[in-house]
């Protein structure tokens, strides 16, 4: 219930916000428009996008994320269209900021220049040759206002709902998600101490007991989770076998454990293969945790591997290399960039100059007088 | 949630998406209409990118720059176009095409009155400066 009403509030108040601003004959008072829409800003920011740390990239995409919004309600309820452009211009430049968040500087600076620079200039231009006088029946009124922002405002809550199923991890799976992180860390204790190899039989037998307890937890959710959850939709299901595949793992891991609970010398031999395997089987936990919501192309179709990993590899395969890998970003992307344009996609360069050239003799021949 | 995750930037994706589509049917200016779609396209270019950084390839990024090569031709075409309809009725306003519709369609017709237009200000009146240069009566050079 909570979670529809994390998507209806901030989905909601942008509705009657954007309802309230767009541009009437009689217009409500710009106050309560901005009112509600200043709350709906803050109620997407609260919970939608609730981030918990803070650091620059996050304080960055809080700021770029909400200019970009504010200036597209801007574009969208301003009378004059002159002002919509320069909104419009506004909404370029946040996005391009995000490019940069998202390690794609040449995409940011390309976007720049061809929408802030050349398509924005080509619109005021347009606006300048077709200028009416005084106010006019194209700007002060809007076609259908409420339909207009219900049709906009359901997609939008139906894409943040399929957003929220797909990339939430469901709450019932904190505690088991909290709960292996703290036994992986006591693993890693573990493995330093047999690395190092003249760890003291005192040491090494409190990390031991440590992590038999962590796993002996870590176990007992696992199975609560297996009985509660009787069923897991399609995309959630290589968390779910995951998670069933820790089992055994864990138990053998305590298995060997016990054997030395009297004080028998520790063997490190016995113990690294069972540590190597409950590893294993948390680190697939870990990154079926993050695949959630992914939808990769099936394992066995071969995929080129000129723009970057392909997309079917498992995370942790998709190491920097010497013929592929993902680029040191952002320094090399535009070299990538290039590099993927020229060999993967090169017909589909050609097929965008070519629309590029027909568009030109278009724009030509329909702009000049007859 | 640590860090700003994939979700995040899809939903700022879909936000700007959503705004695009209530301006384009909100709105009756043909330009603004245009910027609207401009800007759905924008959204789905921030989704495009954010998916190639989280999955490690550029095949997000080749594809939103073959989505600007198709918005800047169709912006082209779609400023050419207007520019002409502009030239057939002397407005931008969408409404004076409703015969286009939908057979069966009511058509929209503007009920509330335009609110009067203000006088504009007229300009300031400056003291004149020196003297004012005969007027030759020859008409323009240019």
């Amino acid at each position: 219930m909570t979670e529809a009403c994390s998507i209806l509030l901030p989905v909601g108040l942008g509705l009657a916000a954007i309802f309230l601003l767009l541009p009437r004959p009689q217009p409500y008072s710009a106050l309560w428009g901005s009112g509600v829409g200043a709350l709906a800003l803050w109620a997407t920011g609260w919970f939608l996008v609730r981030l918990a740390a803070i650091t620059p990239e996050t304080i960055l995409f809080y700021v770029f994320s909400a200019i970009a919004i504010v200036s597209g309600s801007l574009l969208v309820t301003q009378r004059n269209p002159a002002r919509a452009a320069l909104a419009f211009a506004l909404v370029i430049l946040s996005t391009c900021g995000l490019f940069l968040l998202l390690a794609a500087p040449f995409l940011s600076a390309a976007i720049t220049i061809i929408y802030a620079g050349a398509i924005v200039v080509t619109f005021l231009f347009v606006i300048m040759l077709a200028q009416q006088s005084g106010l006019s029946n194209a700007d002060v009124r809007s076609r259908e206002p409420l339909l207009a922002s219900l049709a906009g405002f359901m997609l939008l809550g139906a894409l943040l709902y399929v957003l929220h199923l797909h990339y939430d991890t469901p709450p019932d799976l904190e505690p088991l998600l909290h709960q292996a992180d703290e036994c992986a860390r006591r693993f890693r204790d573990v493995q330093r101490q047999l690395d190092r190899g003249s760890a003291s039989q005192k040491e090494l037998r409190a990390d031991l007991e440590a992590s038999a307890n962590a796993a002996e937890k870590l176990q007992e959710l696992a199975g609560q989770v297996s009985l509660s959850r009787p069923s897991w939709a399609g995309r959630q299901k290589p968390l779910h076998d995951a998670i069933v595949d820790l089992g055994y793992p864990l138990a053998q891991w305590r298995a060997t454990v016990t054997m030395f609970h009297s004080k028998q010398p520790i063997d490190a031999d016995w113990l690294t293969e069972p540590l190597a395997e409950v590893r294993k089987a948390l680190t697939n936990l870990a990154n079926a945790h993050t695949q959630l919501g992914s939808l990769p192309p099936p394992r066995n179709v071969l995929l080129s591997n000129l723009s970057g990993p392909p997309a079917n590899l498992p995370p942790n395969d998709r190491r920097r290399g010497d013929d592929g890998g993902p680029p040191p970003l952002p320094a090399e992307n535009t070299a990538y960039l290039g590099r993927s344009l020229f060999s993967d996609y090169l017909l589909h360069v050609e097929l965008g100059g070519t629309l590029l050239l027909i568009a030109t003799i278009g724009a030509i021949a329909i702009a000049t007088r007859k | 949630m640590n860090g700003v995750l994939l979700p995040h930037y899809l939903a700022v994706g879909a936000i700007l998406f959503a705004l695009g589509i209530v301006g384009f049917l909100a709105r009756r200016n043909l330009i603004v209409m245009f910027l609207c779609a401009e800007m759905m396209l924008q959204g789905v270019a921030v989704n495009l990118v954010a998916f190639a950084r989280f999955r490690g390839n550029l095949q997000g990024q080749a594809f939103v720059l073959f989505l600007i090569t198709v918005a800047a031709c169709e912006a082209a075409i779609a400023l050419a176009l207007i520019l002409i309809l502009y030239r057939s009725r002397r407005s931008l306003d969408v409404s004076l095409w409703q015969d286009l519709r939908e057979a069966g369609q009511p058509p929209i017709v503007d009920e509330e009155p335009l609110p009067p237009a203000q006088p504009e200000e007229p300009l300031p009146k400056l003291t004149p400066a020196g003297l004012e240069p005969e007027r030759r009566e020859e008409g323009s050079h240019v």
